[in-house]
């Protein structure tokens, strides 16, 4: 009995001493934000996850590519309800387009402003931090940019407002927003190599950095600063391919000409829009189909073509069981398919290696041109390098009409029309309104583009709702 | 793995020990009759049975009764409906003749309560008892379900009928946005998992409702506790052995009329002439225009469900044992979707010597099991049979299963009958929930308890997707993911008992001690791609080629926790209690780890006052009532702490790297949530306590709701930790009627029980709402919960009908300034929205509260008949004044979509006055008709006669010379009939994004109609 009470006695402050310590466990696995920003390692490690969401279904993988459909290069097609009124115009804030590549565009920002905030502490070799700080910057520029096109102006979170949670900011201005943009790229083009290490490839040089903030300025209207910073990509190396077709054949498509693109590889990272393109017995899910117009635009012999869209009576090899196969008439309802952005396994199957360009040498040419037209100058060369490319015959004395035709094939479906559009219009080069108002067919029908509403899409409701009042939405939404 | 063998060892002494019991006992021989003490008739089917045991016998139409015994020193219990229960000590009689008066005999039932017993009469908290009998042999996988409408203030909240799913249990309404589901404790330890017992081991449920009776479990107790108490063998309780068999079928209760293919083709045309746009051709093309296949009644066959459980108790002078096992399953009406479950128990007590005696309980179960997907607008399995196109066949002549790749048409789905034959995945769990216990008792009065318990579960999932190419949603390449995790807790607690009156009139009781639980979990998980060989040899990681991901985690929470309660009670009459846990959890930043949990309650037996004693109607009056606080803190541990994770994807030089980011802010204040509750009640009895009622209303305040801050997109992706700001309240009032009679023959018990619950989120902390999930791939907004307003509410436009002329386009104010109209985007067949905000213009700012998921009143009403042998039992489940979001009409109706539709899209508007409610056929989105609206938002009552029952006790005298002391047949039939207005599959819908959406139809996996044939025999 005794021994008994001495017993619970001991046990009971045995368990109170420890008590305290007991209450103390540890998260396994995932590293605290103590625990990181160590060494080289985790640098290299933040700079990887900044180029993470670009693959994602809701950014390029898809929705980011979603905008273009307001073009006249091509028809929606496919089953999601939402994309018809964003081709038409119609849509409200509400749409669910609007939010899909939001939230990925700002995580990259966040990305990027974590590695502003902590790389610099790091104690490692200093051409890898410049590179590391030069990526961060050109991503977070990047990704800007992206939301930049798409909804003009949002809230700038600075390396400040992280470190602080301030999320929920107003939006700047457009030029205060160009600015923070220009800046950051700016910055990068110092700390970024002019060419990486095979290793390396697929990360921005000062090259992708230049080839961004000459579309910056071109769209910015200043053409001194665009066609001084073009220069410099068409003068380094960056040369365009041989072949216009090498930019999106798997073997070649990491070549110099690529300045920016999502890259991927098999069983590792893969981007769905190679499925969203695709005939669906193709194994596809049959969205963004071209139309007549687009095919149309395309001078007679421009080998462009064919290395743009499948069209009837092309035979493609799909590889394993079904091999060398023709494309028929109602794999789509317009006729054609974009041919860019997939490949098919020699064993079967869309190929996961296939990346998403995203900026080209050859687009930066054309800014170039289009810059020096626009200032007075003779845009001649640049147009002609394009041009002698795809084996068409050069052109002297090029007006603003043959940029315009040569953006269009050249970049057909690379998320760029609708953006040049705009551009001009605002410019009073072309009447946009007008030019959206024709009757393309039962695929691209009479839009009602308004001006100045349409330039910039609605933010997110979503967005409006849960700022409080702090974010306000673009006019005429 | 100490404690594998430490366990082996305690499971073979229990061998060892039974095997001395049993063969210990000399058998006694008694007889007698039993009457009823006021008229001296004889009683018949009063139960006989050995005090603590399942064996016995009933008295036959005579009185008589016949029964042996081990020995001298048993104790008879003698048991009838309406009547008081007598024991009597057998000593050296072989005759005992019993008179047996009416009876108040819920009152002085004896419940168990957190860490101890309490006459109920005595219990001064609210807690709601469910005896196992009322929930045997139900075709059910599981006890939450057997739950379901069984009390007051308790809702089973199903979300489909998937084999094996048990629903979600809410005690006094929904609590919290968070983990709202209570703590489960089974036999002394805090273990959750109520589905892995066998309803048949379950002694009795009993749910503690109120503060006061759940401050003793603190921190874990904010959405009450069930505490589930299985079946022990009694000392000196003769061998008995006792199977229960059943067997039967389910099927589907209905389906959805769609559209057959002749009329689909019609109404597809229809939508493009209305546009002006060509036909596409493929809705002109014969082969394409014969109706070939009802998806949904390939998808949907017959079901089964099997229980075989066998259990052996018994005891001698020094030890009592019951030792079960069983098997149970259930095949759902969907090909390859079933769960089932093995079972093994032990429970033994031994008395050591007169002040120590040692227990222990030990359950093993293994459960396995698959889930179809049946939440999802874009993939869900039903969701797809609805929509598939009827004109494919299930299968081609070469074989393969039908695809929509023939069209774009067609839309965006795979065959589900090849999804639901393709289909291999599922999930085993082992569980190995032991307890250990040791009770000393210091003096007469004082004793101490030492409890230790092992609570380990191990989680096997195993899934292989085949490579899909011939399927409009493919998979490129063939991979096998399975995962492996364990989980186990480690409880250790030591409490002191005291119960001494003083006087005959001071009642005083007391337990307090310590406890502290450790919870692990360590998993990991692998995928490998690409297999040559899809044959089910192949499916191990072997034999893939390509390796995807290897992942493991591994977490561990610790609680430690002091507690205390004191009861007072002066005569029986009058009655107090005080409460208090002091909790700490690892969970949380140091400061923010301990908390304090008192309540207090009282309680007056007002029929003990002389003065009302003889009131020949009133036989008994209870008044109590209570206040105290609760915590929750099942949240995700560590959001104090900011978290970086790697794994993220990246090619760079071809190869492939990973990166590294932040995945979630930090939040160092973060801590429980708390919750607050007072309650009052009246227990009432008339009619010597025939008829029992109580009445109840609470108040149950939570504070301190962690919400994740609105999580504006410019934050990225990375998780926003919670905040402990919002609050939301749940009052109600609970209403329990209890009616018995016995006359001659026949017995008869009614048991009804009404629940009327408000809830309310009363702050969100200057958040203007909280999201929830949205529906399909347009991402349609369903639900949101508003400050002011019950959780996730339906949130949407209102309708006034349908524009039947250009006129009524043309005059309409609503949409006056609305850019459309002159557009031409609205015409006749369209719908017409109403305007709220008067600016003449629909959007976003004319949505409005549409309906609320929570029913104004849920009840429950158990009748059970007795009449000779024969036994009837109707147990009906109903809800009133509650709302259905119908989700997979609104675009089961949208001809915008390239699916098949439901049938009565065929009488849809195609001219003035055709119809007011079904919209235009058009392939156009531009007035959306088919938003979120109150078009859709249905009367989801429904009142269901969820278990019927008809069982045959064998004749006594038959079963005599075969050594089987009762035997009983029956059928029961689950879900027999349902009368609701609502036009979806089943108006039981669960939740699907937390609590924060609810009553949604996703299409969800149906509940079926089943019918069994069962068996009960006692040797």
């Amino acid at each position: 009995m005794r021994n008994f009470n001495y017993f619970l006695l001991v046990f009971t402050l045995l368990l109170t001493a420890c008590s305290e310590d007991f209450l103390e466990t540890t998260p396994f696995g995932q590293a605290t934000s103590d625990q990181f920003w160590r060494n080289a390692d985790d640098a290299v490690a933040a700079a990887n996850a900044l180029y993470e969401p670009l693959d994602d279904g809701n950014f390029y993988g898809h929705t980011e590519q979603t905008f273009e459909i307001c073009s006249d290069d091509f028809w929606r097609a496919g089953d999601h309800g939402e994309d018809q009124a964003i081709e038409e115009f119609t849509f409200d804030a509400d749409n669910a387009q609007l939010n899909f590549s939001y939230t990925r565009k700002y995580e990259i920002i966040n990305r990027a402003n974590a590695i502003l905030v902590n790389v610099p502490e790091i104690d490692m070799d200093a051409n890898l931090k410049d590179r590391v700080i030069g990526e961060a910057l050109f991503m977070r520029g990047f990704a800007m940019w992206r939301q930049h096109v798409i909804y003009g102006s949002l809230p700038i979170i600075t390396e400040d407002d992280y470190l602080d949670n301030n999320f929920n900011k107003p939006k700047a201005s457009i030029e205060e927003f160009r600015a923070f943009i220009e800046s950051d790229w700016l910055q990068a083009v110092d700390l970024l190599p002019a060419e990486h290490t095979p290793d390396n490839i697929g990360r921005p040089t000062s090259g992708t950095v230049n080839g961004f903030l000459t579309k910056l300025y071109v769209h910015w209207e200043k053409f001194d600063e665009a066609i001084a910073r073009g220069q410099q990509v068409i003068n380094g190396p960056y040369p365009l391919a041989p072949n216009f077709a090498d930019n999106f054949t798997i073997e070649t498509e990491n070549n110099p000409e690529m300045l920016f693109a999502v890259q991927c590889s098999e069983g590792w990272n893969s981007n769905a829009y190679r499925i969203y393109t695709t005939p669906r017995p193709w194994g596809g899910w049959d969205f963004h189909e071209p139309i007549q117009d687009l095919i149309d635009e395309f001078e007679e012999n421009d080998p462009r073509l064919d290395a743009t869209v499948f069209k009837l009576g092309d035979i493609v090899d799909l590889g394993g069981d079904l091999g060398p196969t023709e494309y028929v008439e109602g794999l789509s309802q317009t006729n054609y398919h974009f041919r860019k952005f997939a490949s098919w396994r020699p064993s079967g199957g869309l190929s996961q290696d296939q990346n998403v360009p995203i900026l080209r040498s050859a687009d930066v040419y054309l800014l170039v041109a289009e810059a020096k037209i626009r200032s007075g100058q003779s845009g001649d060369a640049e147009i002609n390098a394009v041009r002698q490319r795809a084996g068409l015959t050069p052109i002297t004395g090029a007006t603003m009409e043959d940029l315009i035709h040569e953006r269009r094939v050249e970049l057909a479906g690379e998320n760029q029309r609708h953006l040049d559009l705009t551009r001009w219009d605002r410019a009073g080069l072309i009447d946009l309104v007008a030019h959206y108002q024709i009757d393309r067919g039962q695929f691209k029908p009479s839009r009602n583009f308004q001006r100045p509403k349409h330039y910039y899409f609605a933010i997110p409701q979503r967005e409006i709702d849960l700022s409080n009042g702090i974010l306000e939405q673009n006019p005429g939404y | 793995m100490k404690s594998l063998h430490y366990f082996k060892r305690v499971a073979f002494a229990v061998i060892a020990l039974l095997t001395t019991a049993m063969t210990a006992s000399a058998q006694i021989n008694i007889s007698g009759t039993v009457t009823d003490a006021e008229t001296q008739s004889p009683l018949i089917g009063v139960t006989v049975q050995l005090q603590g045991s399942s064996t016995g016998t009933v008295t036959n139409l005579d009185g008589a009764y016949n029964i042996e015994v081990p020995s001298s020193e048993s104790v008879l219990q003698f048991t009838y409906v309406g009547y008081n229960a007598q024991s009597i000590p057998v000593g050296d009689q072989t005759t005992i003749d019993v008179a047996l008066s009416v009876s108040s005999v819920t009152l002085d039932q004896v419940v168990v309560v957190g860490y101890g017993t309490q006459q109920k009469s005595q219990v001064t908290g609210t807690i709601s008892s469910v005896e196992g009998s009322d929930i045997q042999n139900l075709p059910v996988a599981g006890a939450s379900q057997a739950l379901q409408g069984r009390a007051a203030g308790v809702n089973v909240v199903r979300n489909g009928g998937a084999p094996g799913d048990g629903g979600s249990i809410r005690i006094r309404g929904t609590g919290t946005v968070n983990n709202a589901e209570p703590l489960v404790v089974i036999d002394g330890v805090p273990a959750g998992g109520l589905n892995d017992i066998n309803p048949n081991d379950i002694e009795s449920i009993e749910v503690l409702k109120d503060a006061s009776a759940s401050a003793i479990y603190g921190l874990r107790a904010a959405n009450g506790v069930v505490i589930v108490t299985t079946k022990r063998g009694s000392f000196g309780e003769k061998l008995s052995v006792s199977l229960n068999a059943y067997t039967g079928t389910s099927s589907a209760i209905n389906t959805i009329d769609v559209l057959d293919a002749p009329t689909l083709a019609t109404l597809k045309r229809e939508r493009y002439t209305n546009d002006g746009l060509d036909i596409n051709p493929i809705w002109e093309d014969p082969q394409y225009q014969t109706q070939l296949t009802n998806w949904q009644e390939e998808l949907l066959g017959n079901g089964a469900t099997q229980n075989y459980d066998l259990t052996v108790r018994g005891g001698g002078e020094k030890v009592a044992f019951a030792v079960s096992g069983g098997y149970f399953e259930e095949e759902g009406l969907m090909t390859n979707s079933f769960f089932e479950r093995f079972n093994f128990r032990i429970n033994s007590d031994f008395k050591v010597n007169d002040r120590l005696t040692i227990g222990e309980s030990l359950q093993i179960t293994r459960q396995r099991g698959n889930f179809l997907g049946t939440n999802s607008a874009q993939s869900g399995i039903l969701w797809s049979a609805i929509r598939f196109h009827p004109g494919l066949p299930v299968q081609l002549a070469d074989g393969s299963y039908s695809s929509s790749q023939v069209s774009g048409e067609f839309g965006d789905i795979n065959n589900p009958v090849f999804t639901a034959d393709t289909e291999d995945g599922e999930t085993t769990r082992h569980r190995l929930l032991g307890n250990v216990f040791a009770e000393y008792k210091i003096l007469q009065d004082l004793s101490f308890k030492a409890n230790f318990a092992l609570d380990g579960t191990i989680t096997d999932g195993d899934n292989f997707s085949i490579a899909v190419t011939d399927q409009i949603r493919q998979n490129d390449i063939n991979d096998l993911n399975r995962s492996y995790s364990e989980n186990y807790s480690l409880l250790a607690e030591y409490f002191l008992n005291y119960n001494r009156t003083f006087a005959d009139l001071h009642n005083v009781r007391f337990v307090g001690g310590y406890t502290a639980q450790s919870f692990v979990n360590d998993g990991f998980s692998a995928g490998i791609d690409d297999f040559a060989n899809e044959d089910p040899s192949q499916r191990v990681l072997d034999a893939g080629r390509q390796l995807d991901f290897i992942r493991g985690t591994r977490s561990e929470i610790n609680l430690a926790s002091w507690f205390a309660r004191f009861n007072y009670a002066y005569d029986e009459k009058y009655l107090l209690t005080a409460t208090f846990r002091r909790d700490g959890t690892s969970r949380f930043a140091e400061g923010n780890r301990w908390g304090n949990f008192p309540a207090f309650s009282a309680g007056w037996i007002v029929s003990r006052e002389p003065w009302l004693n003889d009131s020949g109607i009133l036989s008994y009056l209870k008044i109590n009532g209570g206040w105290g606080r609760l915590g929750n803190q099942a949240v995700a541990p560590f959001q104090y702490l900011a978290l970086i994770s790697g794994g993220r994807r990246y090619t760079i030089g071809g190869q492939q790297v990973v990166g590294s980011s932040l995945s979630r802010i930090p939040n160092e204040n973060i801590s429980w949530e708390t919750t607050q509750m007072t309650d009052f009640g009246v227990d009432l009895g008339f009619f010597d306590n025939k008829v029992l009622a109580r009445v109840g209303y609470f108040v149950k305040d939570t504070e301190d709701m962690l919400l994740a801050p609105p999580t504006i997109g410019s934050i990225g992706r990375a998780s926003v930790p919670d905040q402990n700001v919002g609050e939301i309240r749940n009052q109600g009032l609970e209403l329990e009627l209890s009616y018995q009679k016995a006359s001659g023959p026949v017995t008869f018990r009614i048991d009804a029980n009404a629940s009327f619950i408000q809830n309310e989120v009363t702050s969100l902390a200057g958040r203007e709402f909280l999201a929830s999930r949205r529906y399909g791939r347009p991402n349609q907004e369903i639900a949101r919960t508003f400050e002011g307003q019950p959780i996730g509410t339906f949130f949407g436009w209102q309708t006034d009908g349908l524009y039947q002329t250009a006129e009524e386009v043309a005059s309409d104010p609503n949409i006056a300034n609305d850019p459309r109209r002159e557009q031409g985007l609205i015409q006749p067949g369209d719908v017409r929205f109403l305007d709220l905000n008067n600016d003449g213009i629909i959007d976003d700012e004319d949505r409005s509260i549409l309906g609320d998921p929570f029913p104004d009143m849920t009840y429950g009403l158990n009748a059970s008949l007795n009449f000779k042998n024969f036994d009837l039992n109707a147990f009906f489940l109903g809800v009133l004044g509650v709302e259905i979001f119908n989700a997979d009409r609104m675009q089961g109706i949208d001809p915008t979509y390239p699916f098949n539709m439901y049938a009565e899209v065929a009488d849809r508007w195609n001219g003035p006055n055709t119809s007011n409610n079904i919209p235009r056929m058009t392939t156009r989105r531009d007035n959306l008709n088919h938003r979120t609206s109150d078009l859709f938002i249905e009367n989801g009552d429904f009142l269901r006669l969820k278990n019927l029952t008809l069982g045959y006790t064998l004749p006594q005298a038959a079963l005599k010379n075969l050594g089987i002391s009762n035997w009983r047949v029956y059928v029961t039939g689950q879900n027999v009939f349902t009368i609701t207005d609502y036009s979806g599959i089943d108006p039981e819908l669960g939740y699907v994004d937390g609590n924060l959406q609810q009553n949604v139809d996703y299409a969800q996996y149906p509940q079926a109609r089943t019918f069994i044939f069962g068996t009960s025999i006692t040797f």
